[in-house]
């Protein structure tokens, strides 16, 4: 075990040492509309599909904003925006996040939002990003006279860890992806998300994507479990 | 943060060694390492249904319970959990006990909790009831565990002669998840006991739904869909009070009509632990006793 984490450590830290080479530019993603569909499996809601609509809109090469909503057939629909400010560095990107994400559970009657800070660095092959969250949950149905109030988990950490196979320019890729944050929801720091994404650029304007990703369960109770997965494809419009 | 590099750096060192008495594999990271919670849920029904139901008559419309969680025992450890079983069995009111699991810390430590073994078999009023934890379960312990306490998921009642008192529901979170079947199991008895008068229900599992402290750093909860679908129901059947531990830190959240109490860990080498005593009557009077200190 203690060999498998030393060689996936050089692997990761390796390629990020050797990768960046020469990519244009993070600043010059162009805007971009998203649709995609998921197949969804978890053990609280069973089997589920989702809709999802994306928006990119990097305003100037320092600031990008992305927009993106899910509707579920379990009954869940979510919202995230994100605010991306970023400056170039000799080697790669630097960016800082915000992040709001909210769900609506309307199956359990209870909302769920969540902010964060984070701070980021991509290079050519990874892109790395660290922060805080903050999460409240509400009761759609709470009475206003009880003491019940919101329920506010005030610190958690974000991370985010994908290793590209190749340059984030290029016109298809492959990327392997650890992290307690996807899409549309942040998981407590100690369920972490594994996923695979990929993309292939049919024309200058359409980009057909792929994403799998696995959520196991009971990890830090060194009992891990599969708990859900999903699937996700669909189609992007660079204008 | 100092504490939770060195449990990184323990476990690592640990996850090599030969010893009989590891307290960390972190090959459970990647899957677990014994039953999983179907599996542990279906032979727990087994047992139930050739035990037949739990129905403790107190003699009185009120009654005591004493509730501790993660004494973690290890050889020489086990202070505050005798004491704990010392105080429960000096009280003279009909009574019954209640571990929130992590009795143990690792393998082979199930003979240094003596104390709480005396009352593995869950029929008698005068017993302790126990619910299974991470700890109690690590390197494939679910075999040990059930030779002690049988069931890691049931429920009882308590009742004054014919009089229905309360139902106690006890369920299987060892692994951070209920499992689907437990998951059914417990929305089916919820939606049955409902409707047979009891004065409450009371549900008691070892790991805590809510992630408001990072006191204890490495303590896990259950995956967000499933907080939202257990609260949601718990919520459904206005179940006054969840007990549970894991955490390790006292925390007390009120949610859709629901009192989440996490207690703090009777294990001896932390600082401030207590139990709680909850007086049952017509209402559930709790207080938190703390632990003598050396």
């Amino acid at each position: 075990m203690k060999k498998l984490m030393i060689i996936i450590a050089a692997m990761v830290l390796g390629t990020g040492a050797v990768a960046y080479a020469g990519n244009p530019g993070f600043g010059q993603r162009r805007y971009t509309v998203t649709g995609l569909v998921e197949y969804s499996y978890n053990k609280a809601w069973g089997h589920h599909a989702n809709f999802d609509v994306q928006g990119l809109m990097p305003f100037n090469p320092h600031f990008e904003m992305e927009a993106r909503v899910q509707f579920s057939t379990a009954n869940v629909h979510s919202g995230a925006v994100q605010l991306r400010p970023k400056f170039e560095v000799p080697v790669g990107e630097m960016f800082l996040e915000t992040d709001v994400y909210y769900r609506g559970v309307a199956r359990n009657r209870m909302s769920d939002l969540t902010a964060a800070l984070g701070v980021g660095y991509r290079m050519d092959y990874v892109s790395v990003t660290v922060g805080v969250y903050c999460r409240v949950l509400n009761d759609w149905d709470r009475s206003i006279y009880t003491d019940e109030s919101y329920v506010v988990e005030p610190f958690n950490m974000l991370y985010r860890l994908e290793v590209f196979c190749r340059p984030q320019n290029n016109p298809w890729n492959l990327s392997f992806l650890i992290s307690d944050m996807d899409d549309y929801q942040l998981e407590r720091m100690w369920q972490p998300l594994f996923g695979i994404g990929a993309y292939y650029d049919v024309t200058d304007h359409w980009r057909l994507n792929f994403a799998a990703q696995c959520k196991p369960t009971g990890m830090f109770h060194l009992n891990a479990n599969f708990y859900g997965a999903t699937f996700r494809t669909g189609f992007s419009y660079r204008f | 943060m100092k504490k939770n590099l060195y449990i990184v750096i323990c476990a690592v060192l640990l996850s090599g060694c030969a010893s009989d008495e590891r307290v960390l594999d972190l090959a459970g990271l990647v899957s677990t390492n014994g039953e999983s919670v179907n599996t542990r849920f279906e032979q727990s029904m087994a047992y139930n249904n050739s035990r037949g139901e739990i129905s403790l008559d107190m003699g009185n419309d009120e009654y005591v319970v004493y509730v501790c969680t993660d004494s973690h025992i290890t050889r020489g450890t086990h202070r505050n959990l005798d004491y704990f079983i010392d105080q429960y069995r000096a009280e003279t009111a009909p009574k019954i006990a209640i571990h929130l699991g992590d009795v143990i810390n690792a393998q082979h430590n199930f003979p240094c909790a003596d104390s709480i073994l005396h009352f593995a078999g869950q029929t008698d009023k005068d017993t302790v009831f126990v619910t299974p934890g991470n700890h109690d379960l690590y390197f494939k312990q679910w075999s040990v565990y059930r030779e002690y306490f049988k069931s890691g998921c049931y429920w009882f009642e308590t009742r004054n002669g014919a009089r229905k008192l309360d139902l106690f529901i006890c369920l299987d979170s060892a692994d951070g998840t209920l499992g689907t079947d437990q998951m059914q199991w417990l929305r089916e008895l919820l939606e049955r006991k409902s409707r047979e008068g009891y004065r409450r229900m009371i549900v008691y599992t070892h790991t805590h739904l809510w992630k408001l402290d990072m006191s204890q750093g490495f303590t896990s909860n259950m995956a967000l869909e499933e907080t939202y679908e257990l609260t949601s129901l718990l919520g459904q059947y206005k179940i006054p009070y969840v007990w549970s531990g894991h955490q390790h830190a006292r925390q007390s959240v009120f949610f859709k009509g629901v009192n989440y109490l996490v207690l703090n860990a009777t294990k001896d080498s932390e600082n401030g632990q207590s139990y709680m005593k909850v007086e049952m009557g017509e209402s559930a009077i709790y207080h938190y006793i703390d632990f003598p200190r050396l």
